[in-house]
């Protein structure tokens, strides 16, 4: 064969290998960022759940709880600023809000046993612990994929590609701690 | 039960004699063969009559087993469950096995050792499941047909009372054997990643079922029971295989029957109830309304 040829075809290849190389990746990326952003929509469905059912826990626990019926009022007040138009810190803060929200039920709860006796109240209680469920599973589904993304954009030589296509670092959904306990219901 | 085990152990004992003998007849008459070949395969005489003896030994073992999965243990297993059932004659359905999705269709289909009941308020069914492949091998005489024993082992099927959003399978090894789109999930837990393949038509109903805790609790499971361990849920059912090429509730031929086989056969059940909790079928949440 042509010796000529032959670097040519070397020289192509060595030309073609980084580019299909820098597709690859770049292409891995995106499909990725499309994986967080799906995970962030399952974030906002769960929070919006959550809220519905809540909104209802509350009106059932008014009724009794005659005396925090204010504080529980706000929560209706809530309703325009719905996970979809929050950002991340502020759907953490939306999810704080909530779980506060939540221990006062637990506290009205205890404090007028009554409500415990309520069909309703209680159906309530089971649903919002399977959304607190479905909250959990996406926030871990999340931050799983989160994590797969950062570890990419900080990894050699994929963090290349991610530089060159300006992907920064994703911010993982934190639960706080001290609210986490307090969503807690014993009933 | 003493009594009752002391007489199955002096029945095991009189066939594993006559198996034992047997075998070393056999042996003997093999190298009387071998060595006295130049005077003529006389050897044979002692093969032959020693084999024939061996096998009224494995016959008589066998029909043993069968007395003793009736007439003992399934007192034993009806009294450890739930409203248990224990009938060794029967077993699950091709199609119950199929309905894994995790399992392929076999050449050859033997189920036994039917068990059902409830643990912990949950209906299950299970039975010891046997799966052959066919193989044909071209050889320079003609062709040989042979079967390979897949899978042995059991299968539990669990009611789980809550339809999943989507389908989900967590295998050890091996693929889902289905049409359905399932596609490879990578969960938090890197050990998990490493142990179990994770294989869902819906990522976020699989960590919405495979909750941290789920996911210790069947890397423990894994860890406490050899053999590869398949998980399959599919609409309100929980399947699991265990594949452990071992025959549950059957008599081990040269083992001393006493006490501690009973203890051995109660913590195989005992598999059952751990499931059960570590599922956490238990819940209400998971519960028929």
């Amino acid at each position: 064969m042509n010796p000529g040829l032959i670097i040519a075809i070397v020289v192509v290849l060595l030309l073609i290998i980084p580019i299909l190389w820098f597709v690859a990746v770049m292409n891995g990326l995106r499909q990725l960022e499309v994986k967080v952003e799906e995970a962030e929509s399952g974030i906002d469905v769960a929070l919006t759940k959550r809220f519905d059912v809540l909104t209802k826990l509350v009106n059932t626990t008014k009724g009794y709880a005659k005396h925090e019926a204010e504080t529980f009022e706000n929560v209706t007040k809530w309703r325009q600023g719905l996970p979809t138009k929050l950002s991340l810190d502020e759907k953490q803060q939306f999810m704080a809000k909530m779980d506060g929200v939540q221990a006062g039920i637990n506290v009205a709860v205890e404090a007028y046993p009554e409500l415990k006796a309520e069909k309703l109240f209680t159906n309530l209680q089971k649903s919002i612990s399977d959304v607190e469920e479905h909250l959990q599973a996406a926030r871990r589904l999340y931050n799983s994929n989160v994590s797969r993304v950062n570890t990419i954009i900080v990894t050699f030589p994929k963090s290349i590609v991610a530089g060159m296509i300006h992907m920064e670092k994703k911010e993982f959904f934190e639960a706080d701690a001290g609210k986490k306990e307090d969503v807690e219901i014993s009933f | 039960m003493n009594e009752k085990l002391k007489e199955f152990q002096g029945l095991k004992l009189q066939h594993e004699k006559k198996v034992k003998m047997g075998g070393i007849f056999a042996i003997i008459g093999l190298i009387l063969t071998v060595l006295l070949i130049s005077y003529g395969p006389y050897g044979i005489i002692i093969v032959i009559p020693s084999l024939i003896y061996m096998g009224i030994g494995f016959s008589g073992f066998r029909k043993l087993s069968y007395r003793f999965k009736t007439e003992v243990l399934a007192k034993v297993i009806v009294s450890f469950v739930e409203d248990g059932t224990f009938e060794p004659n029967a077993g699950l359905s091709q199609s119950q096995v199929y309905g894994t999705e995790f399992i392929k269709h076999a050449d050859r289909f033997h189920t036994e050792d039917y068990l059902s009941g409830k643990m912990e308020g949950v209906s299950f069914v299970s039975s010891d499941v046997k799966l052959e492949e066919r193989h044909v091998e071209h050889t320079k005489n003609g062709t040989r047909e042979y079967y390979e024993t897949y899978f042995l082992g059991r299968i539990f099927i669990f009611e789980f009372n809550k339809d999943f959003d989507g389908y989900l399978q967590v295998l050890e090894h091996g693929r889902p054997q289905s049409r359905r789109k399932f596609e490879k999930v990578k969960l938090e837990s890197v050990d998990f990643n490493k142990k179990f393949k994770t294989y869902s038509t819906n990522e976020l109903s699989a960590f919405y079922v495979l909750t941290p805790h789920l996911m210790e609790a069947l890397m423990d499971f894994e860890k406490n029971n050899k053999g590869s361990i398949s998980f399959s849920f599919i609409d309100s059912k929980v399947y699991i295989g265990i594949n452990n090429f071992k025959d549950t509730f059957t008599l081990k031929m040269f083992k001393v029957l006493d006490e501690t086989a009973f203890e051995e056969f109660q913590r195989e059940l005992n598999v059952i109830k751990e499931i059960v909790v570590e599922l956490k079928l238990n819940n209400d949440i998971f519960k028929k309304e």
